[in-house]
């Protein structure tokens, strides 16, 4: 897979394909070969782990709709995690003081990559679709 | 093994501006991995002087994990529209 990213990007650089290709190709190398599987499909035939956090919002406000679209690979959350295990103890402590005074009773000190693994698991078959009048928000796994 | 992100695409719209960029991020990878031999030392002293006041576990591992949080950003779309404005901010 790397390697045709690479042959893509010297293509790119030396200028046999446009941009446009060159970005059409790599959305292609991005999809699986059989199909995208969305996150209730995952879960029917042999389970493949999230790749991605999603979150959209949309809103139709009285000066036209307003739309969020965030797409977060779970590698990204992986390593915010351990990055998190890196914070000194002072600052952790002061982190959670400060949580805790916004009414978030969280230890910082405790996330661990495991506890995120089995919540990622258990995000695969879960989808979160909030509509309230002319708001809509979406976060699932794909 | 992932590799960090090749491109970064930015691209704002409004009425006034038209912006769209491609940023390409692989031919920054050199240099990124000189600057790493040439700090590499450096951090490694900063970790033995500090070894007393117990920071040197994590100075010696937030280079590994920051890289690894590169390594992971390939993916990252944050995409904003309203009926005016577009920006779209994306690492591939």
């Amino acid at each position: 897979m790397t390697e045709n990213r690479r042959q893509i990007l010297d293509m790119l650089s030396e200028g046999k394909i446009s941009v446009d290709e060159a970005e059409r190709l790599l959305t292609l190398l991005e999809q699986p070969p059989s199909g995208r599987p969305s996150g209730s499909d995952a879960g029917e035939g042999g389970k493949t782990p999230p790749k991605y956090l999603r979150v959209m919002v949309e809103e139709d406000g009285e000066s036209g709709s307003e739309r969020v679209n965030i797409r977060i690979p779970m590698a990204l959350i992986r390593s915010g995690v351990k990055l998190a295990a890196l914070i000194p103890k002072q600052a952790t402590n002061r982190v959670n003081e400060k949580l805790q005074e916004k009414g978030i009773c969280i230890d910082v000190g405790n996330l661990k990559v495991e506890d995120l693994e089995q919540l990622v698991d258990a995000m695969a078959d879960m989808e979160v679709d909030v509509q309230d009048g002319k708001e809509h928000v979406r976060v699932f796994v794909e | 093994m992932n590799w960090p992100p090749s491109l970064l695409r930015i691209r704002i719209r409004n009425n006034n501006i038209r912006f769209s960029l491609w940023l390409p991020l692989f031919l920054i990878r050199p240099f990124f991995l000189l600057a790493m031999v040439i700090l590499s030392p450096l951090i490694i002293l900063c970790a033995v002087l500090m070894w007393p006041l117990g920071l040197s576990k994590p100075l010696l591992l937030t280079g590994p994990i920051l890289f690894r949080l590169l390594c992971s950003m390939r993916g990252l779309e944050i995409a904003v529209e309203n009926s005016s404005d577009q920006v779209l901010i994306s690492f591939r």
